[in-house]
């Protein structure tokens, strides 16, 4: 066997939500049974744009805000990869929003982990997009994922956990990557993960979740309810969790994969294409 | 008009303009089988107003027996659909040209055109509309005397016109060939009769050739050399790159996708680069700066990438229209901190081919970022190049795959080697997990801020271009090898230098022509070059002169060189060249 990179302890502080989130990404990474080196994690920049340093798998750190179209260049050129984006809100829902908002549209099959913890942690505790779900006095209101997710309709698959929640968190991350890894296109998992250096919100978050999977009769395959669900819980000031909307089209994927195609020996089939330049 | 003689052409400049949307492309398009059937070595050009449909556009055809890759100093024969036709090209004419002008909407304008220039007026639009019920047959009725002008047979133009066409329907064929019949009655009322007009075209031997644009022939390269993933974010003038590109992916298992800006074309073809597929984007200055931060994560994370630069007249939005070189700094310096690149500069559209085939090659052995540097000329016009050779090796790059990894006992992605390349292994290998970052790492790729560390990925990085410097492209040479005087151009400046040189030679003046092909790094035989003549003009179409100070940097000397520039949206004309370049050399 060859040696290769020893995955590091992570860097987070004690307490942090992000242990929960790779905690249960490694339960789930397990119980799917893909192997190690099918995975590949790509982050972006933030203190969650680590954690493909943790885990042993196929790791690439991307540049901050365009871990969606890395992400989507390595699911369409090899869709046999199990392609897992991670990143953070600054990341997701400020610099990489336009991106957020094509990778909807486009539905891409990878799944995608936005580790929402309401602040900027590791530029030490600056405003976030989501920054007013904890501080309601600002002036600007929070952006939800969901929503915007639920409002474009070619999204698949858009999914709530909370890092304080771990098994409804490891159900949802099995959940998504099912759902990418069989081609049926881009799972997006907001997962709520405290801050526990600038922006402590387990007290807040434990008792403002509201699973949408504990309401009887609740059908995430029915895009109208899924968005009036959402916007009654955070009426009563509760933030929707669970698998919100799973449905629509599934994905086109790209076959044969273009990372398989064959490159050598095809100068006649070359020279055919030529021939509509000729004079 | 009464036809006395009939003077042979072998070397004809044709421009038809009228209101875009009038069909000029058509016309033009026809005369290309005219002229290629005789030999004529073609470069086609358009001059378009930045609008959608509409505007005034002349389209140019250089038809000429010697291969000049670029337009003349003047327009001998011009179609014109409208006044505005010209008084925009009157000024370009010859003074022995010829005009065929549509009378439909008044006389032709008075003082704009050469005394000796003749015209003949004949009300093309109206006739169309009257006799055949569309607008758009006034093209056949052009055609009918413009090949009655060059004395090429009826017989032959009608072919001409019936193989030009072949893809409309049945109806419209007949209907244009019968607004050809017409024209040809004209013709022969304004005393042009079938066979023998003022000129007649030489006769060349027809070789085997494409007419191909530089942005089409560089797809084409990019496919042959193994490329199989494309992004692109529309813009002009590169959007026929992402076009052709979509044509020709699906059937050789490749992917176009169109970007939703130039940052996530430009992060996607990363992304796809790290799972082993060739990938390539394309763009123009504005989106070029949009990518720059890209550019610079593929060279630090060392991930195998060709960017093309369509360069068009900056700054910001400048004019995207027309071609400019002031793109080069950016290609050369831009992005934020110091990573290894390679800059390749094509002249033409067989040349955009091969360095196209050269920048995957070299992207792939070195695993970083490579630009392409086109200018709107290069890259939107067309010439008739010879065709391609599609037997291109591959390059495979330092690629582990499983089998080779087994016999490894350990496997670091940013190994420390003598020429700065790492072995890569792909996602899905097994044994071969890795990290892959644009921070500073170690070997392993885990981020590292070690003074040690540091200094020596920097210059790992470093021997990698190092490395490859004996085999980047090579410069292209004309003119005389022993001349006191070097004239040096890239892109767009190249056909009419090596016209202007050679039509100095026949002044008396001897001067040597060199295209640097490889812009950065810059290689020894440019420097060389400038030292070995006692002046180099640099001619090149910016205000600021950034490649003779790209030269001057890497060692050429200053005081040996002088700029000859312009940055008008507009070509040298090999003559004013010749003019230039003859009085900096006398001075």
């Amino acid at each position: 066997m060859t040696a290769t990179y020893t995955p590091r302890p992570a860097i987070w502080c004690a307490g942090c939500g992000h242990f929960g989130v790779q905690g249960a990404l490694v339960q789930a990474l397990r119980e799917s049974g893909v192997p190690v080196e099918r995975v590949i994690i790509l982050a972006g920049i933030g203190c969650s744009g680590t954690i493909q340093n943790n885990l042993g798998t196929y790791g690439y750190h991307a540049l901050h805000g365009r871990v969606l179209p890395t992400a989507t260049g390595t699911a369409l050129a090899d869709p046999s990869l199990t392609v897992i984006a991670a990143g953070g809100d600054g990341d997701g829902y400020a610099i990489g929003a336009g991106h957020l908002v094509h990778t909807f549209r486009r539905n891409p099959a990878f799944t995608y982990l936005l580790m929402n913890n309401a602040t900027y942690g590791l530029t030490k505790g600056q405003d976030s997009p989501t920054a007013p779900l904890v501080h309601p006095d600002r002036r600007e209101q929070a952006l939800d994922g969901i929503l915007l997710g639920l409002a474009i309709t070619t999204s698949t698959f858009l999914a709530r956990g909370y890092s304080g929640r771990p098994e409804q968190l490891v159900r949802l991350i099995g959940a998504a990557l099912d759902h990418a890894r069989s081609g049926r296109g881009f799972a997006f998992l907001e997962v709520l993960s405290p801050c526990v250096t600038y922006q402590d919100t387990y007290p807040m978050w434990d008792a403002a979740v509201s699973d949408v999977d504990e309401v009887a009769g609740y059908d995430p395959g029915d895009r109208t309810a899924a968005f009036g669900a959402c916007l009654r819980v955070m009426g009563e000031g509760r933030i929707p969790t669970g698998l919100i909307y799973r449905g629509g089209r599934p994905a086109s994927l790209p076959d044969p994969a273009p990372a398989r195609a064959v490159v050598e020996g095809r100068a006649d089939e070359y020279r055919e294409t030529l021939n509509a330049y000729r004079v | 008009m009464t036809v006395t003689a009939t003077r042979v052409r072998d070397d004809l400049t044709v421009a038809v303009a009228g209101q875009g949307g009038d069909g000029s492309l058509t016309l033009i398009g026809l005369l290309t089988r005219i002229l290629s059937a005789r030999g004529f070595h073609l470069y086609s050009a358009r001059s378009v107003a930045s609008r959608i449909k509409g505007g005034h556009a002349a389209a140019l055809l250089r038809g000429s027996l010697a291969d000049r890759g670029g337009l003349g100093d003047v327009v001998d024969l011009l179609v014109a659909f409208d006044e505005e036709a010209i008084t925009r090209l009157g000024p370009e004419m010859a003074a022995d040209g010829i005009v065929i002008f549509d009378s439909s909407a008044g006389p032709v304008p008075q003082g704009v055109l050469p005394d000796a220039v003749v015209v003949l007026e004949t009300p093309f639009a109206r006739i169309a509309v009257r006799d055949l019920r569309r607008d758009l047959y006034k093209n056949s009725l052009a055609f009918a005397l413009l090949s009655r002008v060059l004395s090429v047979p009826d017989a032959e133009a009608l072919a001409c016109m019936r193989l030009g066409l072949g893809r409309l329907p049945p109806e419209v064929r007949e209907a244009n060939a019968e607004a050809l019949r017409r024209g040809f009655d004209h013709a022969t009322e304004q005393g042009i009769p079938d066979g023998s007009g003022p000129w007649s075209l030489a006769a060349g031997v027809a070789g085997e050739r494409l007419l191909i644009s530089g942005n089409e022939a560089l797809a084409l390269g990019f496919l042959v050399a193994g490329g199989r993933f494309f992004t692109g974010y529309p813009i002009t003038p590169a959007s026929e790159i992402l076009e052709s590109m979509e044509r020709h992916m699906p059937r050789f298992g490749g992917l176009a996708v169109q970007a939703e800006d130039e940052l996530s074309a430009v992060n996607m073809a990363i992304g796809a680069a790290l799972t082993g597929v060739r990938a390539m984007t394309a763009t123009s200055g504005p989106g070029l700066a949009l990518m720059q931060e890209g550019v610079s994560h593929a060279g630090s994370a060392e991930v195998p990438l060709v960017i093309v630069d369509c360069q068009r007249a900056g700054p910001s939005t400048g004019m995207p229209t027309k071609p400019e070189q002031s793109d080069l700094s950016m290609l050369v310096h831009g992005g934020n901190g110091e990573f290894p690149r390679v800059v390749l500069a094509p002249g033409d559209p067989g040349d955009c081919f091969l360095l196209a085939v050269a920048a995957v090659g070299f992207s792939r052995r070195l695993q970083c970022p490579v630009y392409i540097a086109l200018d709107q000329a290069v890259s939107q016009h067309a010439a008739t190049v010879a065709p391609f050779d599609l037997d291109v090796p591959i390059e495979p790059g330092a690629i582990v795959g499983g089998d080779d990894l087994a016999g490894l006992a350990e496997y670091r992605r940013y190994r420390v080697t003598a020429d700065g390349v790492s072995p890569w292994v792909v996602p899905g290998t097994p044994d071969g997990m890795n990290l892959v970052t644009g921070n500073e790492r170690n070997e392993w790729g885990q981020v590292s801020i070690d003074p040690e560390t540091r200094r020596v990925m920097m210059a790992k990085r470093a021997r990698k271009v190092a490395s490859a410097v004996d085999d980047l492209p090579r410069a292209r040479r004309w003119g005389s090898g022993n001349a006191g005087v070097g004239v040096v151009g890239i892109g767009f400046a190249v056909a009419p230098l090596r016209e202007a040189t050679e039509r100095l030679a026949g002044r008396g003046l001897a001067v040597a022509g060199f295209q640097p092909r490889t812009l950065w790094p810059v290689l020894e035989e440019t420097v060389a070059f400038v030292r070995a003549h006692r002046v180099t003009l640099v001619v090149e179409h910016n205000e600021g002169g950034q490649l003779l100070h790209l030269l001057a940097a890497a060692g050429a000397p200053l005081e040996r060189m002088r700029g000859i520039r312009r940055c008008d949206g507009l070509a040298f004309a090999p003559g004013e060249l010749s003019d230039l370049i003859a009085a900096e050399a006398g001075r």
